[in-house]
C-alpha cells in the first residue's frame, strides 16, 4: 500500500510539472511507463484493481499507449545479459515467493503480465511484439504513431510568418 | 484515467450515487475498514482499540492524548500513540516538499496518504493485532479537511482512504477561531502552512490563518455525522475536557472487556 501510494506521489508530482504543461503548448510527451505499470504492479502486490484506478483517476488519458510484450524468459534473458544482477524490487523479493532472485523474478512478473493482459481490453492497449528486431519493432511503432498525429499534420504545415 | 463525467458510467456497482448511502453506513463500522481496505491484510477479530482524537491546530490535542495515555496505563492498558506525519519513511520527504514552494495539492494529499499507510501497516494494525489501544493524534479526517479546504474531490478523497480503519472512537475537540487564534499566539505563532498561505487568499497571514481555519473548521463539522465524530468543547480547561474523555473512553472500554473478550494487557 505505502509502495503503492509513494509511487502515486512521484507520478502526481511529474504529471502536474513535466506532462500537463507540453500538453497545454501543444507538444507530444513521450511516457516511459504510465498508470498502467501501477495498475499491473500493484495489483500483484495484492493492493485493490479498484482502488488503485481510482487513486489515478486525476492522470490524463493517453491518446496512444503502446504495450511492449515480451515472454518472461525473453526479458528474464536481456537483463542478465545487461546487468549481473536482478532489482529487488522488480524480482518482487519484497513477497517472499522465493528466495532466489531468478525464480522470484518468473512469479512475480508472470503475474504482472497477467495484470497487463487484462489492461490491454480495458484500456485498448495497442501490443508490440517486443520480441522481434529493434528495427521491426520500430516500423510498428512509426506507423502506430503516424496513425494518431496525421490528423493534426495540416495545421503544422501553414505555420507561417504572418 | 478518466474525466469525472464518465467515471459514474464505467465503476460498476460501488461508487453510484445509490450505493453511497449504503458506503457511508459501513462507515460506521468500528475496527473495519472503510472501503476495500488492504486486501492482503485482514484484520477482522483483532483485540486493539483504536481511538482517534481530531481537531484543527492548536486545540489542546497532544496535552489531552499524554493525560489520556498516562491514565489508561495506570489502568493496565498497552498504549500505542500515533501522529499525523510521524513515519520514518516519510517525515523528512514531508519536511523537504514543505519547505520548498514546488508543492502542489494533490502532490500534498498523496504525500500525507503515503504516511498514514505507512503507519497503518508498520505500527497501527501491528499494535491493534497484538491487542493494544492505539491512540492517534489526528487521523485521515485532517488530511480529508484540508485537502477538502483546498478543492480536492471529496469523493476521490474518501476512495483514497478507503483502505483506512475506522476507529472505535473519534474524539473531535471543537474551537471557535476567535479562542484558537489566541492560543495559537500564546504558543507558537502562525506558520506558513497553518495558516493556508499556499491558498493565498491574502499577504497578511493573519487575516489568511482566520479564513484558512474558519473554512478547516467548517469542513470538519461536515464530517460529524458521516464520521460518528464524539465532539468535545475545547475552549473549556484542560482538566474538564480531560475528565469528559475518560469518562467516555472508560464506558466504551468496560461494555467491550466484557463480552467473551479477555481483559487487554491487566
Amino acid at each position: 500500500m505505502t509502495f503503492s501510494l509513494l509511487h502515486a506521489t512521484d507520478f502526481a508530482d511529474r504529471l502536474l510539472y513535466k506532462i500537463i504543461p507540453p500538453l497545454k503548448a501543444g507538444m507530444i510527451v513521450l511516457a516511459d511507463r504510465y498508470a498502467y505499470t501501477a495498475f499491473a504492479r500493484d495489483a500483484t502486490r495484492g493492493v485493490d484493481r479498484q482502488w488503485v484506478r481510482e487513486l489515478y483517476s486525476f492522470a490524463v488519458r493517453p491518446d496512444l499507449t503502446l504495450y511492449f510484450r515480451v515472454p518472461i524468459d525473453v526479458s528474464l534473458d536481456r537483463l542478465l545479459a545487461r546487468r549481473v544482477k536482478l532489482k529487488f524490487y522488480e524480482a518482487g523479493m519484497d513477497l517472499g515467493w522465493s528466495a532466489n532472485p531468478a525464480d522470484s523474478f518468473r512469479l512475480f512478473q508472470g503475474k504482472v503480465l497477467g495484470e497487463y493482459d487484462r489492461l490491454v481490453d480495458e484500456y485498448g492497449l495497442e501490443v508490440v511484439n517486443a520480441v522481434g528486431s529493434i528495427t521491426e519493432q520500430q516500423r510498428v511503432v512509426r506507423s502506430l504513431v503516424a496513425r494518431h498525429i496525421e490528423t493534426s499534420q495540416s495545421e503544422l504545415t501553414d505555420d507561417e510568418p504572418v | 484515467m478518466t474525466s469525472p463525467s464518465d467515471l459514474d458510467e464505467e465503476r460498476p456497482g460501488p461508487g453510484t450515487p445509490e450505493s453511497d448511502g449504503a458506503a457511508a453506513n459501513d462507515r460506521s463500522q468500528p475496527g473495519r475498514y472503510y472501503g476495500q481496505g488492504i486486501p492482503y491484510l485482514p484484520i477482522e477479530g483483532y483485540p486493539g482499540k483504536l481511538i482517534a482524537v481530531e481537531g484543527t491546530d492548536g486545540v489542546g490535542r497532544s496535552t489531552q492524548i499524554q493525560l489520556l495515555r498516562e491514565w489508561l496505563e495506570i489502568k493496565g492498558y498497552g498504549v500505542v500513540e500515533t501522529g499525523w506525519t510521524r513515519s520514518p519513511l516519510m517525515q523528512p520527504t514531508i519536511e523537504l516538499a514543505k519547505s520548498s514552494n514546488t508543492l502542489n495539492k494533490l502532490t500534498f494529499v498523496l504525500l500525507y496518504a503515503t504516511d498514514f499507510a505507512d503507519r497503518l501497516e508498520k505500527e497501527i494494525i501491528p499494535a491493534l493485532k497484538a491487542g493494544f489501544i492505539v491512540l492517534s493524534d489526528r487521523y485521515i479526517f485532517t488530511a480529508l479537511a484540508r485537502a477538502g479546504v483546498r478543492g480536492v474531490d471529496r469523493q476521490w478523497l474518501r476512495n483514497l482512504y478507503g483502505f483506512a480503519i475506522a476507529p472505535h472512537m473519534v474524539f473531535y475537540l471543537k474551537i471557535d477561531v476567535d479562542k484558537l487564534i489566541g492560543r495559537v499566539l500564546q504558543s507558537r505563532g502562525m506558520d506558513f502552512w497553518e495558516s493556508g498561505m499556499d491558498l493565498k487568499t491574502g499577504d497578511d497571514i493573519y487575516e489568511s490563518f482566520r479564513t484558512y481555519q474558519q473554512r478547516l473548521l467548517r469542513e470538519y463539522a461536515s464530517m460529524t455525522d458521516e464520521f460518528h465524530f464524539r465532539v468535545l468543547d475545547a475552549r473549556r480547561r484542560v482538566d474538564k475536557i480531560q475528565e469528559e474523555l475518560r469518562k467516555q473512553v472508560e464506558a466504551f472500554l468496560e461494555a467491550a472487556d466484557k463480552p467473551a473478550e479477555p481483559a487487554l494487557t491487566r
